[in-house]
């Protein structure tokens, strides 16, 4: 059977998760999970984009979602390669030890 | 309940006619140009270095034709269900990127020798990212700006961690992989927010809502606009979004700082433009529009001059210096976005003034790019003391370009910010023309000081071997005729900016 669920609790849930990755991004120094809160960031704005589809009955939005999802593997993608390049000369994937630059 | 059919799409409007596919033109080159570099990167029986070079050049120079082939035409076509534009605006911007991007292939030949990196990958990146910024200045839908944003910037991160072995390449890279990332996601809720609100991402679409709205905006739209907006200030760093660009510019190898210095920031303003407007900032529109968006990006403006030019004061390291003098440029810029609506000239004198600090900027970058030791050292101001007796024409170049940059004439810079201050006098933004031209007169003094350093100081040190090439020092000369000529004849390119954003 299926409940009801207004489209603002969803919308807040939302919300919820959106910031909880922008937190994660700020404060969080392990950056395989900074690159997991930036996947939670986009994922929270693929599920508004359906919500709203659904409410405007409007299929744009579901459509918007395919190519965040593309974009988002793409960007996971660069986002690893990236990591392994540092670990290597860094041997470590810590943001504290990200600092050269700063001095 | 039932799903509207998608009455807008329909597989008919998805067959291009003739006049759309001759629109695409310089899309087809460029992408073109990209897959035949690709393949010709992993052929075995030779080394690709000089084909790929040749052929990425060739790319640009046809790129380039297509575009200005549009331009003289004028016209304006609506392509792929109108999510994409091809008018006078997207095409004089393609000349930009392309340009920067094939200056950029001309100054890096060399380095890339020099430093050991000479992969064909570099060539297809800074092609692909050029891709980006093209997609990026015709984007009629937020879908597609998106995805032209990230195309442009997945390939910069890696350009800017191409010294893979070098501890500070990887590090930027990170760095702008982890911010830009998060702040593309920031768009992207806005966009979403947006298409709650209006029912649509397309940019048109929110405009006509905006107008439906004269009396106040329901305050989710504002939200959204703003989260838009905020992406946009970071990609173009603004304060207080601004954290990431001197380590990044720092970080890269010269010529890719170059690069993004130029391209990138044209894009990312190429885009603002358009969505600034369609949010709602635009002439006739509402009060409560223009109150929404104004002070809070005045704020912003002021902040970004001043923190540039105060910081950069206290540069040694060029290249810092020069990433803390992008963020100050990127504050008068701003300028003319806020006098924009108010102004008789519109978005023109922005659009001047991103082609001249393009050309100036390109231009400092190929020379630091010529002067660097290996590993990107040897970039700090004392490094630079007696240059003028070793590279008296680059020394010249050098001076031509801080001059301009600084903003004095006969120089390019200097026409630009005329026209800026001009047009913000004209929209009555007076108080911010006196902190534009207050801060302009801060600059003076640190832009000075490399030539101070390099035609009054005593040379240091051995004389570092020299490794200049042809196509950098063709590069460098063209940068300095180019400034010294919109400098001392400015109309034409004014006339070209003011014809580029009638079709906004």
């Amino acid at each position: 059977m299926m409940t009801h669920v207004e489209p603002w609790v969803v919308l807040a849930f939302c919300a919820a998760i959106f910031f909880i990755g922008f937190a994660g991004v700020l404060i969080r120094r392990n950056i395989l999970i900074v690159l997991m809160s930036i996947e939670l960031m986009l994922n929270a704005v693929n599920l508004t984009f359906v919500t709203f589809s659904k409410q405007l009955h409007h299929l744009g939005g579901q459509m918007s979602v395919f190519f965040i999802i593309t974009v988002a593997a793409a960007e996971s993608a660069v986002g690893l390669a990236l990591v392994i390049a540092m670990f290597r000369t860094l041997r470590g994937v810590d943001t504290d030890q990200i600092r050269l630059l700063r001095e | 309940m039932i799903m509207e059919p998608l009455k807008t799409i329909r597989p008919e409007l998805l067959q291009l006619t003739d006049p759309q596919l001759a629109a695409l033109l310089p899309y087809f080159v460029v992408f073109g140009g990209i897959a035949v570099v690709i393949i010709l990167s992993v052929v075995r029986f030779m080394k690709p270095k000089w084909p790929v070079f040749f052929l990425s050049l060739l790319t640009v120079g046809f790129g380039i034709g297509a575009a200005l082939g549009l331009l003289q035409e004028g016209a304006s076509e609506l392509v792929f269900n109108g999510m994409m534009v091809s008018d006078t605006y997207s095409n004089f911007f393609i000349i930009v990127f392309l340009a920067a991007a094939g200056f950029t292939i001309l100054s890096s030949f060399r380095y890339l020798d020099h430093e050991n990196l000479q992969h064909p990958e570099y060539y297809v990146l800074t092609l692909f990212s050029a891709l980006g910024m093209m997609l990026m200045a015709s984007s009629l839908d937020l879908i597609v700006l998106f995805i032209a944003l990230e195309l442009m910037s997945l390939a910069v991160y890696v350009l800017v961690g191409f010294r893979r072995a070098d501890r500070r390449s990887n590090e930027a890279a990170l760095k702008y992989f982890i911010l830009g990332s998060a702040a593309s996601a920031v768009l992207l809720y806005g966009a979403a927010l947006l298409y709650g609100m209006t029912g649509s991402t397309h940019i048109r679409d929110i405009l006509a809502f905006v107008q439906s709205h004269p009396a106040g905006l329901p305050p989710v739209y504002v939200l959204g606009a703003w989260l838009v907006i905020v992406g946009f200030l970071f990609k173009v760093a603004a304060v207080p979004f601004h954290m990431w660009m001197p380590d990044v510019y720092e970080g890269a190898p010269v010529p890719v700082t170059g690069f993004m210095t130029t391209g990138l920031k044209a894009a990312a303003f190429a885009g603002f433009v358009r969505v600034l407007l369609a949010t709602g900032y635009g002439k006739g529109l509402s009060e409560a529009v223009q109150a929404n968006f104004h002070d809070l990006l005045w704020v912003c403006a002021v902040l970004t001059m001043l923190v540039g030019n105060i910081v950069a004061l206290t540069q040694t390291n060029l290249k810092r210096m020069l990433a803390y003098s992008s963020i100050a440029h990127s504050g008068y810029l701003l300028v003319g976005m806020l006098a924009g609506p108010g102004s008789e000239q519109g978005y023109a004198p922005v659009v001047m003034y991103l082609v001249a600090y393009a050309v100036m900027n390109l231009g400092a970058f190929v020379v630091l790019t010529i002067i660097a030791d290996r590993g990107d050292s040897g970039l700090n101001l004392n490094d630079l003391s007696g240059l003028a007796r070793r590279h008296p024409w680059l020394s010249f170049a050098m001076g031509v370009f801080m001059f301009s940059m600084a903003g004095i004439p006969p120089t390019a810079g200097f026409a630009a910010k005329y026209l800026i201050f001009y047009s913000a006098i004209q929209a009555n933004e007076i108080s911010l023309v006196i902190i534009a031209v207050l801060c302009s007169a801060i600059s003076v003094y640190y832009y000075l000081r490399v030539l101070v350093y390099i035609y009054m100081r005593d040379p240091v040190g051995s004389p570092a071997a020299s490794r200049m090439s042809v196509w950098s020092v063709a590069a460098v000369t063209v940068m300095v005729v180019l400034t010294l000529q919109i400098g001392i004849l400015p109309a034409k390119m004014v006339s070209a900016a003011r014809k580029a954003v009638t079709s906004l």
